[in-house]
This record gives C-alpha cells, structure tokens and sequence, in this order.
C-alpha cells in the first residue's frame, strides 16, 4: 500500500490566492467576513474570494462556465503549479493515472439565480448549474482522463474528496490525484435560505467582521464563504522518486455517518470518524497536536464537536490545540473540507498554528484548549493535525496529516 | 443593409475577440468557439435583434454565414 503525499497546494479563497499568504493572514487573525446585499430584508454578511478569471479564461472560454468553476480551474491549477507539474513542466504521467476527486455542496449557483431572476434563461444554465461542472472543467483543463469524480455531501464534499483520492493514491489506482472541492453560492436567493435555516450568524451594523466567533459564549453561527482549494497527491514513493517537495503525508482519514437526524451533529457519529483516522495511521489521540475544527459556531454544533473530540482524547484533551478558522473566512461549505485540509497541512510544514478568532469568552460546554492569535507555544512539537468536516446529512469526515 | 458589423461588434463585446482577429469568411470553430460558445452567441444575438434561430443554426460555422441567417430573419420580420 502507498503512503500519500502532499506535494501540491491551491487555493483561490477570501484571503486571496496566495496560499502561504492567506496562511499568514489567518496568523494575523484578519476577517475577511463582510456585509453583503444590503437590498435584503435582514442584513447578511459573508467572505468573498477576490478573483480575476481573466487571469485564467479568455471570454471565449468564459461560455457557459459559471465561478464555482472558474474557482475551482484556477485553485487546481494553482496546486498543480506549486507541484511543479505546470503546464510548461515535462510530465511522464498517463493521463488515465490521473484522477480528479472535487466537492461541491450546490453546482453554479449563480447560474441557478440568474435562470429565477426573470428574463430570458440563458441556454447554458444547465451546463454551468451542473455540481460535477467544477471537476469536469479541471479535468480539461490538465487533459485528466482517469476517475473525474464529484462528491456532494454538503460540508463535508471535499474533505470526503480528499479521503477518496487518497484511497485510490493508496491503492495504486492513480498516480495523481488532483483532490478539493469548489464552492460560490453567495447569491442573494442561496443567502435568504440559509437565514430561513437559522444557521447564519446575527451581528449588530459595522460587526460583521467579528460576527462568526467559533466556541464562544456568544456564538450565534456562521456567515457563508466562498473559495476553493486543490491539494495534489501522490504516492510517497512517486513524490521521492521525481524529487518533489512534501509538504505533509495524508496518513489518515475517517469517514462515518450518524444516521440519526438530518442536520442535527451527532457526538458518537464524529467520534467514530476521529477513531478511524487515528486508527488508520497508526497514531493515539496524545500524538496528534492540533486540530482544526468544524467549529460553525452554531449553538449545538460546537458543544457536539467538543463532546466528540472529548469522548476520543479523554484525559488527553488539554494536550490538543484547537482552532476554527471558519471565524476568518466563513464557512465555505463543500469547499470548506480543501481550504481546511490546505490550513492545517501548511500549520504541520510551518508550525504555526492559526488562532481561534472572537471567542472573547469561551462556552464552559466547549471547554478546548483554543489556540489564541499569537500564541505559538505548542506549534513545534505538533507532528500530526487533523481537520474535521462534519455535514447536514450526517456525514463525519477527519483528515489525518503527519509530518514527514 | 448587412448585420455582419454588428455581429463583429458582438464578438468583441461578448468574448473579446476583435474584428480582425476573425475574418468573416473563417471557421469560428477552429478559432475556438466550441458548440456551447456558438449556443451561448446565437442566444445574445437573438435578444439583440429580436429574431428567434433555428436549432440547425448552431451549425453555421463563419460570421459571413450568420450574417445571412440574421439578415434573412430580420427582413422577414419586417416584412
């Protein structure tokens, strides 16, 4: 069985397209969260992704391709390059040995509301709306002619993508993977409906930059995101053999269902997800030092997720630092599993760990050992780190990197 | 009188392609327009001209030809 390699990051996210960038701005604990759509009735607030698609599409190209697509060509481009596997570079490989494994929660909603939105309804709509657009439109982009897959289980669609491209990595499958996900939904028809779902946080005129603060005593959940994240993968052996820089190993994931209720989390469902990563490479709850929580800041999502991480590391919780980055860049739903798994993959290759932003007072019910801006005292000895997603649906999805 | 400028000045507009960059008499296909792109084109002249075209005029492969198509369609229209 191959171990995997993280050879490759991207991301086109709301702190820009620069990943060690972005990473740098997290540190700083920059918001990105802003209001949007001032013409709705309840004011909202979300994290948009700076984004130039001339950089990456001619208009010609531009037909029928809608932004969660154009995120995730030039988010999977983005790895591909820092992986060295540019367009300019020679490659060796198959093109049936390469894989793309994306996750979208929703498709091009933006083509979705424009066909509501009166008028004429463009021919494309249908081609741009489709949720397996964003994979297809990598794929031609980097002439991908193996598995082009796409996993839509809400928030947690890419971080199971990632989990999928890292079996068919293990397994031999493929010699590549291109695996993310991509998410722009921040239209204001897609808005109004996560309000009416109660999920979205409340925040008083000029605050929405604090609005979303993850295990506080104030949390009132989350303001939506939007972005993309592609990390390349590839068999250790592989990365070694074409001298590639690893930025980490993929060395566990779990995957697990609650199947107790639709949307409401579910403790042991998470907890047997964070049992099978561990188990899966092989480590105790004591050797993994960060994780980066799903951590919405909804009321019950964050106490279940601390009851979760508590029911699996016991006596050992204090030693794991914690953080939700999601009060940074919002919550980017079927992209949040990539943009996550990026964060805590360059938190292992640099050791630094991003802080858990505006929780001022942390809720006794989610007691963690939350790391604060600034506060770099145990990100040297952090070898391993885990990133939850857990989705609507009752999907529970860990990723699992080591150093090394 | 010929709708050929306008349609030029409709390439340019709506995929950044000048007017000397695709001589009317050259295959649109092989200067990138793909299927979708000809669909997406025939749908904005629609709104710009008022005219409705025919599933068979995706298949029109030069502006000179389109140009025909949307003369025709605006003079039996004023008729």
């Amino acid at each position: 069985m191959n171990q995997v390699a993280v050879t490759g990051l991207g991301v086109v996210s709301p702190h820009g397209d620069d990943a060690q960038a972005m990473f740098a701005a997290l540190m700083r604990a920059e918001s990105t969260v802003q209001p949007i759509f001032p013409e709705l009735p309840k004011p909202a607030a979300a994290a948009l992704a700076p984004f130039d698609e001339s950089r990456w599409f001619t208009k010609l190209q531009l037909a029928g391709v809608d932004r969660v697509s154009q995120l995730a060509v030039a988010a999977a481009d983005l790895a591909m390059r820092d992986a060295g596997l540019g367009p300019d570079a020679p490659s060796d490989i198959d093109p049936e040995r390469i894989g793309v494994f994306a996750g979208c929660g929703m498709g091009g909603a933006a083509a979705l509301e424009t066909a509501y939105r009166g008028g004429r309804v463009p021919p494309l709509t249908i081609p741009a709306f489709m949720p397996n657009a964003p994979a297809s439109h990598v794929a031609m982009r980097h002439r991908v002619q193996g598995p082009v897959l796409t996993y839509s289980v809400a928030c947690a669609s890419s971080a199971v993508a990632i989990a999928e491209a890292a079996k068919a990595i293990q397994r031999g499958d493929v010699d590549l993977a291109i695996a993310g996900g991509s998410e722009a939904l921040i239209v204001p028809g897609v808005v109004l409906a996560w309000q009416a779902m109660q999920t979205l946080a409340s925040f008083k005129p000029g605050e929405a930059a604090t609005a979303i603060r993850p295990f506080a005593s104030d949390r009132s959940g989350f303001c939506l995101g939007e972005g993309a994240a592609f990390l390349v993968l590839e068999s250790t052996e592989r990365a070694r053999r074409r001298g590639a820089r690893s930025y980490a190993r993929l060395s566990g994931w779990g995957i697990s269902s609650d199947a107790t209720h639709l949307t409401k989390p579910d403790a042991p469902g998470q907890a047997r997800a964070l049992r099978a990563a561990l188990r899966q490479a092989d480590l105790q709850p004591r050797d993994v030092g960060y994780c980066n929580a799903h951590g919405t800041a909804t009321r019950i999502g964050d106490v279940v997720e601390h009851d979760a991480l508590a029911a699996v590391w016991g006596s050992e919780l204090d030693r794991l630092r914690v953080s939700s980055t999601k009060a940074l860049h919002g919550h980017l739903l079927g992209a949040a599993g990539a943009l996550e798994a990026v964060i805590t993959v360059l938190a292992l290759h640099r050791r630094q760990l991003p802080p858990n932003a505006h929780a001022d007072a942390v809720d006794p019910a989610c007691q963690l050992n939350l790391v604060r801006a600034a506060d770099d005292s145990a990100a040297s000895g952090v070898d391993a780190a885990i990133s939850n997603s857990f989705a609507f649906g009752g999907t529970n999805a860990v990723l699992l990197f080591s150093r090394g | 009188m010929s709708s050929l400028k306008e349609l030029q000045d409709l390439v340019h507009e709506k995929f950044g392609i000048e007017a000397s960059a695709l001589d009317p008499g050259a295959s649109m296909r092989e200067k990138g327009f793909d299927s979708l792109a000809l669909v997406e084109f025939l749908f904005v002249i629609e709104d710009r001209f008022g005219i409705s075209m025919s599933d068979e005029d995706s298949n029109i492969d030069t502006l000179a030809q389109l140009s025909a198509v949307v003369d025709k369609l605006i003079a039996a229209k004023a008729a």
